[in-house]
């Protein structure tokens, strides 16, 4: 049996940044060591723009996708839409599974700040979502989709979708109780969203577009349908929206958050 | 000495559920004390409101002088306290290395990882992936990350389930190596045998009030209890034959309480052998810890809220 020894132990406080870093690290090993679930996150998206461009890689400018190519109109919804999955999707979900697997109250249970725990997840959820982004747009060039020339707008657009969604993502896992619920009340949340909001076809009923756009995804569709396929910008009260409903996810994750899987 | 844990009237309710009704007890520094009780006798809600993980209805609780309620010294506390909680949380595609040093990366002054990681026998398996170990290899890494802030006291709720029995002695020897070293360990189990081998003192829980505390050894009045000698009655005689007052049960098995064992043995094995006949099946017992338990937690205070998912 080896000695229990309590030695001198040297005290060194880790520097926020440095703290926040070594998380980063260690969600990103433990990501990148599960392939399946890497790989899947990556397929899924490129998978999408590799069907659309079958099914509409000929159809060129119409009015039925406002003025622009069918792959021109997908690109960016499919974008929204990784991002969706990525940030909000992915988020609530493993959220709720670490809750009741009780990893979570096992992270309280050590020194490590709440933010360091949140900001080493966010960094993950930015990190999927841009190289999805990057692997979109460049499927989509392989259907000579051109490459949109308004990155900030973009990046702005995404920064903020990412955010707001990362938000309401925390916000679903800290009200649903259980882990197995979790993905059937996320895509019950997202899936007619989406629908509604252009995601899969452009809508053209006002009434619905109208609804639509007072709901967190059409905002980030048309944000980025302006710069990706129109020459535009992402339009301020879209992303006034979104900012909104980014808030809104904040304050209840805030509110209602529990690291222990027995509740309060 | 000072205490490590102080509990004073401590009360928390689940709706019309009183869970934990009044708790009071102390463990001083360097102390191992173990947390017994039925499940639904409030050790975890008591084990929760201590770590930081519940708030507490009523009462006073002090853990390393500091207030667990209190968020201001949330991070200072969780700094100096260690926890293994009842259920194995952890993530599956690290290495036993790296879930650990992940650990430590959490704390301003930790453990060395590979003296943690030889302190619960996992050497040798540092590289290989935590999905890949046995439950019990888990709940050993389990133990290392409630270890590896170098903790002044260690909270362990029900730590050594399932493990096999070597496994345990081994537990049991780093438990009393910490406490040697100077942690103050709080412990839970359902084990008898794990308290009795481990704890300094014993605090009973029943229906969310403490019904009995003291070392194991005395606890419930058991050092003032009884002896019972038993054995079967040999054929051809009856209790009455016998030279000290016995009861006989079934299979003519009989039971004899003394509180002087050594002349009623005395007595007995000499009857037996001016008689010519043997004494079978004989055995002396003192009352266990767990016989003790059972009485004090079947007739103390009502059964009260269940355990877990108080809702």
């Amino acid at each position: 049996m080896t000695a229990v020894t309590a030695p001198g132990r040297p005290v060194r406080r880790r520097s926020s940044l440095g703290l926040l870093a070594h998380q980063v690290g260690y969600e990103q090993l433990s990501f990148w060591r599960n392939p399946q679930s890497a790989i899947f996150t990556f397929i899924f998206p490129v998978v999408f723009v590799v069907i659309m461009g079958a099914l509409f890689g000929g159809v060129g400018k119409s009015s039925y996708f406002g003025g622009v190519s069918a792959l021109q109109y997908y690109v960016p919804t499919i974008a929204a839409l990784s991002v969706l999955g990525s940030c909000y999707g992915q988020l609530a979900i493993a959220l709720a599974t670490r809750r009741q697997n009780g990893i979570l109250k096992r992270a309280r249970a050590t020194p490590l700040p709440a933010w360091a725990y949140f900001g080493g997840l966010l960094a993950h959820c930015a990190l999927v979502s841009v190289i999805d982004i990057a692997l979109i747009v460049g499927a989509a060039r392989l259907y000579g989709v051109p490459f949109p020339s308004d990155w900030a707008a973009i990046v702005l657009t995404l920064v903020l979708g990412a955010v707001s969604f990362c938000a309401l993502g925390v916000a679903v896992a800290s009200v649903i109780s259980n882990a197995e619920a979790a993905p059937a009340v996320a895509q019950l949340i997202l899936f007619p969203l989406m629908f509604i909001s252009g995601t899969y076809l452009p809508i053209h009923s006002q009434t619905l577009n109208h609804v639509a756009g007072w709901l967190p995804v059409r905002p980030f569709n048309q944000a980025l349908l302006g710069p990706f396929a129109h020459h535009t910008g992402p339009g301020w009260g879209n992303l006034g929206v979104l900012l909104a409903w980014g808030a809104v996810g904040a304050i209840v994750a805030i509110r209602r958050f529990r690291w222990n899987p027995r509740p309060e | 000495m000072c205490n490590a844990l102080e509990v004073t009237g401590l009360r928390k309710s689940y709706g019309s559920v009183q869970a934990v009704r009044d708790v009071s007890f102390t463990v001083r520094q360097g102390e191992i004390v173990a947390l017994l009780g039925p499940n639904g006798a409030g050790k975890t809600t008591t084990l929760e409101i201590l770590e930081g993980f519940r708030r507490r209805d009523g009462g006073v609780a002090e853990v390393l002088g500091l207030d667990p309620g209190e968020r201001s010294t949330g991070r200072e506390l969780r700094e100096r306290t260690g926890l293994v909680l009842q259920d194995i949380a952890v993530e599956p595609y690290l290495t036993v290395r790296e879930t650990i040093a992940r650990e430590a990366g959490y704390y301003a002054a930790p453990r060395d990882v590979a003296e943690v990681i030889s302190l619960v026998h996992l050497a040798g398996l540092e590289r290989r992936k935590v999905r890949t170990l046995s439950g019990g290899q888990k709940r050993r890494l389990d133990l290392a990350l409630g270890l590896i802030g170098n903790p002044e006291l260690l909270f362990l709720d029900e730590p050594t389930t399932g493990f096999d029995p070597g496994a345990r002695r081994e537990a049991w020897q780093l438990v009393r190596g910490l406490s040697a070293a100077g942690t103050t360990i709080l412990l839970t189990t359902h084990a008898m045998d794990e308290a009795q081998a481990l704890a300094d003192r014993v605090v009973v829980l029943s229906g969310g009030v403490v019904v009995a505390e003291g070392p194991p050894s005395a606890i419930g009045g058991r050092d003032a209890e009884q002896t019972r000698i038993t054995f079967t009655l040999p054929d051809g005689y009856t209790a009455a034959d016998l030279p000290l007052p016995a009861k006989t049960g079934p299979d003519r098995l009989v039971v004899a309480e003394t509180s002087n064992p050594t002349p009623a043995l005395y007595q007995l094995t000499d009857w037996a052998i001016r008689h010519g006949t043997v004494l079978a099946g004989l055995t002396v017992e003192r009352p266990s810890l767990e016989d003790v338990y059972l009485r004090l937690t079947n007739s103390g205070a009502p059964a009260g809220a269940p355990e877990r998912n108080p809702r």
